[in-house]
């Protein structure tokens, strides 16, 4: 075991101590690999592991230390990043057996502008495929284990990006959120993971799921690490039509300025949805004395069409899915079934050789959705609910700057617990409306289930691009919990 | 096709046509939604990126320059133009397009509601078999001067949207699918921003397919939105056909009719295929709607499939792009800004250089040919426009057809132009010496004058030089002098033609005809 132990100290200290001389990136970038050696057979949280870009970036770190130049924010930081991400240099199979050995052609921005301030890629992290899960499960390269309970899911679909964190394989990890798929998998895990404003980060070079709901948004194990990498990877991106010009501020400065003023905003009649564990509603209501012990003035807030947020999302996802997926037909990349007799039999044969059974399920769904003579019933329908609930959220930022909900209805489950989909879709029931609002929002560890040990999240919601004052709430949160989670399996690694 | 077998269905049934037209935009420097340059041809798969290939993750960032184009082309063709549009996905499978969806718009548009006018002459005139001798006060409205008519015709919408790949079929006959072992795609041109027009069902005969779509062209091209090359693709042209018996009110069953790549075609298999039509019907049998391909090699059209399949394309909204909402002021300052559109053109020339109709229709049509008129009048004086004319439309035509080449790569330039017209118009050269000086310009490139004097060429206009070769003439042949005396006026020609035979061709024909009759007088 190397002498620096990732899972104690923040992105911010490993930078820093590079910065002083204390270790160097490329020891660094030892450090986390000896971590994967030692516990990714059991997590599974990486489907590639990159040393050659992780040592060629460790070395151009310690190249500009030894040069005397001043070292960016995430210098000599391990990374994970999601398999759903182009890099060149790796394979970005998004899970699936259809990309299994699709070579990345171009950069993914957001993964762009984090090495660009000198994060070490490590390797691409194991998700559901192509983000159609909430467990990792549906990953055509077998599951990642919850490193808190390897009997247990980390969530999904960002489950390996999350696990890779929690674990302190590396310090840091993107990941991709369509309805939750940042936020459950930190809850899960117990990291902080930050999906944010939609248009806030550029979704070039992410393979797109829902192009109306998707973003990349960072893991850490603490607010200040996901603040330092928001500002890395935000700002326009002249690829993506849908990135925001609006500035990117300093999303870290302002973290210690506490709760006090926060108008902070319970949403009641979402804890009061059915499914919702009687822990997990006491967390969030111990979580707004916390915040009301800082001095935020604390109230209560319904939203009523959020309640539909499930249904408009399985109509809304599936259809761009639907449409998305299309180009993956055995033509230019991807798998090709063999001797196909025509073009449509090369078509057919190759996707459903190359798409596993929740991908060709939301295929099937979006399709379905966006026909003829069901458009108007169904997609028409769900963009009439997302108004709503757009209308809802607004409504309720006029009252208040971050609203409060459970990031998940209960603690990470066992494998093969949840076998219909509907039971795993409502995993997803209150991360899902930020999605169809586009608001940011972020999962912060709340405290252990008494009865399994298992971490819980607690979802702040914040307004649009206000991304500063929400995790400003969470930094403060954070900091009067004082709670810090380490799973069983790492604790055991480190004594 | 007999003609008269055409004119003799349309007395009995009247056809009803609506035209597709998609035009690449070449007036962009860069793809519709990439940085991929817009191009003909080139190597295959040399002008792409992670975006017009559709790669896994890649994104589109709409032109601009294209909207703008498509809204100009809009202003140009008096449609509405949106203050509120967006772009749609078009959803279906197929190796040419790279996402297996095209970009397009679907019920917001960028431009709506517009319409041109066309003038229908000559033989054209006669496949309006409704018209008769008695012109209709409604529709069609009567030019008289040239015995043709005038109507218009409404355009639906112009919406944009990218253009797919190009599939090369290998192994079967003339690059058909039939018969080929296997196919390869080129997307060079996959991306290329499309104009898509469609036109109301207001046509009714082959002809005014014709003066539509050749109409559309030279706005097209005035406004320098697209190089309209049918033959390169850049401008293609489906035609929606049925018929139905005169008087009757409701739509026959209409057949698409693709593959056109000439305006010629384009009149043939509308033609073919409303006769087609009529026979099917006037046998008791019915027509099935159904897509078409014209040959023109066979002169027919043939159906594609046996079975049309009813597309469902699944529109649905472009997640990737935002909407698009438009100031009025900028729609007014680019409506400003528009330039002189054929029409206007053709009535300027007619007003302003007096060429005759015909004449000025044809100049004004073509942009290039316009340009080059303009140029060589300017050079020349608006008082020798009509020359410039007949010389473009005569033996410049004649040359660049013979040669094969557009107007833009003729060696005779406007400038060259100019000088020939000005010295034959200065008396320095005859219309005869001219033609030659004109063939030598056209195969040498050099200059008029430069040929002129090379060649000693001058002609000679001073009468006392031209008196002294005539009375040498008259004096070598006193026999035909004699006959001419005694009432063989026409003998005058023969000694001309001694004269300008002694002055190797360089008498002026004028001098040397009033010369001859008054010394032989
Ligand atoms: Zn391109």
């Amino acid at each position: 075991m190397s002498v620096i132990d990732l899972s104690a100290l923040s992105a911010r200290q490993v930078r820093d101590s590079i910065a002083l001389g204390e270790f160097t990136a490329r020891e660094a970038a030892e450090a986390a690999y000896a971590r994967i050696e030692a516990l990714d057979g059991d997590v599974h949280a990486f489907l590639q592991l990159t040393p050659e870009l992780a040592f060629a970036a460790a070395d151009r770190v310690d190249m500009a230390r030894a040069a005397g130049n001043e070292l960016p924010p995430l210098a000599g930081v391990p990374a994970g990043i999601k398999d759903n991400m182009n890099l060149i240099g790796t394979r970005t199979t998004c899970g699936s057996r259809m990309l299994e050995n699709y070579e990345s052609v171009y950069d993914c921005t957001a993964v762009r502008r984090l090495l660009d301030v000198g994060a070490l890629p490590i390797g691409k992290c194991n998700m559901d495929e192509f983000a159609f899960g909430s467990s990792t499960e549906n990953s055509a390269y077998g599951p990642t284990h919850n490193p808190w309970d390897l009997e247990r899911v980390p969530g999904g679909s960002s489950g390996g990006s999350a696990a890779c964190v929690a674990a302190g394989m590396t310090s840091i990890s993107l990941g991709s959120d369509t309805g939750g798929s940042i936020r459950q998998p930190g809850a899960l895990t117990g990291t902080v993971a930050l999906k944010p404003t939609y248009g806030r980060v550029s979704r070039y070079g992410v393979v797109a799921f829902g192009s109306s709901l998707d973003q990349i948004g960072p893991f850490g194990t603490s607010v200040d690490d996901v603040a330092l990498a928001l500002e890395a990877i935000s700002g326009a991106d002249t690829m993506d039509a849908t990135s925001s010009s609006e500035p990117v501020g300093s999303y870290t400065d302002g973290l210690d300025q506490g709760a006090r003023g926060l108008r902070v905003g319970i949403v009641r009649d979402m804890l009061e949805l059915e499914g919702c564990g009687a822990e997990i509603r006491a967390s969030v209501d111990l979580a707004a004395e916390t915040f009301a012990a800082l001095g935020a003035e604390v109230g209560e807030v319904d939203l009523p069409a959020a309640r539909h947020g499930l249904a408009a999302y399985y109509i809304i996802g599936p259809a761009e899915a639907s449409s998305n997926l299309a180009r993956f037909d055995g033509i230019r990349y991807g798998h090709r079934a063999a001797d196909p007799a025509d073009v449509l039999d090369l078509y057919m044969r190759s996707r459903a050789e190359g798409f596993g059974p929740e991908t060709i399920r939301r295929i099937m769904l979006g399709t379905y959705a966006l026909s003829a003579g069901y458009y108007d019933a169904y997609y028409g329908q769900a963009q009439k609910a997302r108004t709503r609930i757009i209308e809802d959220f607004r409504a309720a930022f006029e009252r208040f700057d971050v609203l409060l909900t459970p990031t998940t209805p209960e603690v990470a489950f066992r494998f093969g617990e949840k076998s219909d989909p509907y039971t795993m879709y409502l995993n997803d029931v209150y991360t899902i409306p930020v999605n169809l609002a586009g608001n940011c929002a972020v999962s912060v560890p709340s405290g252990l289930c008494s009865t399994s040990g298992m971490p819980i999240g607690l979802q702040i919601i914040g307004d649009y691009f206000a991304e500063a004052i929400l995790l400003r709430a969470a930094a403060a949160f954070e900091e009067a919990t004082g709670f810090d989670p380490i799973p069983p399996l790492v604790g055991s690694l480190n004594s | 096709m007999a003609k008269d077998r055409l004119t003799e269905v349309l007395i009995r049934y009247e056809a009803v046509i609506g035209l597709e037209i998609h035009t690449e935009i070449t007036a962009v420097n860069t793809k519709m939604f990439c940085g991929c340059p817009v191009a003909f041809g080139g190597e295959p798969n040399t002008r792409v990126c992670p975006v017009c290939l559709g790669m896994p993750g890649a994104l589109p960032v709409p032109n601009e320059a294209a909207i703008e184009w498509t809204v100009i082309a809009g202003l140009a063709t008096e449609c509405d133009i949106a203050l509120w549009s967006q772009f749609h996905r078009k959803q279906y499978f197929y190796p040419d397009m790279p996402k297996d969806y095209q970009i397009s718009q679907y019920d917001l548009p960028f431009c709506s509601g517009g319409f041109v006018d066309i003038e229908v002459d000559g033989d054209g005139v006669a496949e309006r078999a409704d018209l008769g001798g008695a012109l209709p006060f409604v529709g069609p409205e009567a030019v008289p001067e040239d015995g043709g008519y005038r109507a218009r015709i409404g355009i639906t919408r112009i919406h944009l949207e990218e253009d797919t790949g190009k599939m090369v079929h290998v192994g079967g006959s003339e690059g058909r699918i039939a018969g080929a072992t296997h196919s390869l795609v080129d997307f060079n041109r996959a991306g290329t921003p499309l104009m898509e027009l469609v036109s109301e069902p207001d046509i009714r005969t082959p002809e005014e397919a014709r003066r539509f779509a050749q109409k559309l062209r030279s706005i097209w091209l005035a406004l320098g939105v697209s190089d309209c090359s049918m033959e390169e693709g850049s401008m293609r042209v489906d035609a929606n056909v049925s018929v139905r018996l005169r008087g009757a009110t409701e739509l026959g069953t209409k057949s698409e009719v693709k593959n056109m790549n000439s305006f010629k075609s384009l009149h043939d298999a509308i033609a073919y295929e409303i006769v087609r039509q009529a026979d099917l019907l006037d046998a008791g049998g019915r027509v099935e709607q159904e897509t078409r391909h014209w040959d023109a090699g066979a002169k027919r059209t043939s159906g594609l499939r046996s079975k049309e399949e009813a597309h469902d394309y699944r529109y649905f909204p472009e997640p990737d792009m935002v909407p698009f909402s438009f100031e009025l002021a900028w729609i007014d300052a680019l409506a400003e800004k528009l330039p002189e559109l054929p029409d206007a053109r053709r009535d300027r020339y007619i007003a302003e250089f007096g060429l005759p109709k015909h004449d000025a229709a044809a100049l004004a049509a073509e942009h290039a040919l316009a340009c080059y008129f303009e140029e060589a009048v300017a050079l020349t004086g608006a008082d020798r426009a009509r020359p410039v004319a007949n010389w473009m439309l005569g033996d410049l035509a004649a040359h660049l057809n013979a040669a094969g080449i557009e107007i833009v790569a003729s060696r005779v330039t406007a400038a060259m132009l100019a000088e020939l017209v000005g010295l034959i118009e200065d008396g320095t050269i005859s219309g005869k010496q001219a033609k030659e000086v004109f063939a030598e310009a056209a195969s040498t490139g050099d200059a008029p004058g430069a040929i002129v004097e090379a060649r000693g060429m001058k002609q000679v206009s001073d009468t006392s030089a031209i008196e002294a070769v005539v009375r040498s003439v008259i004096d070598a042949h006193p026999d035909e002098a004699a006959s001419y005396r005694g009432g063989k006026v026409g003998l005058a020609g023969f000694f001309v033609g001694q004269v300008m035979r002694e002055m190797r061709g360089q008498g002026n024909p004028a001098v040397v005809n009033e010369v001859v009759r008054r010394l032989l007088e």
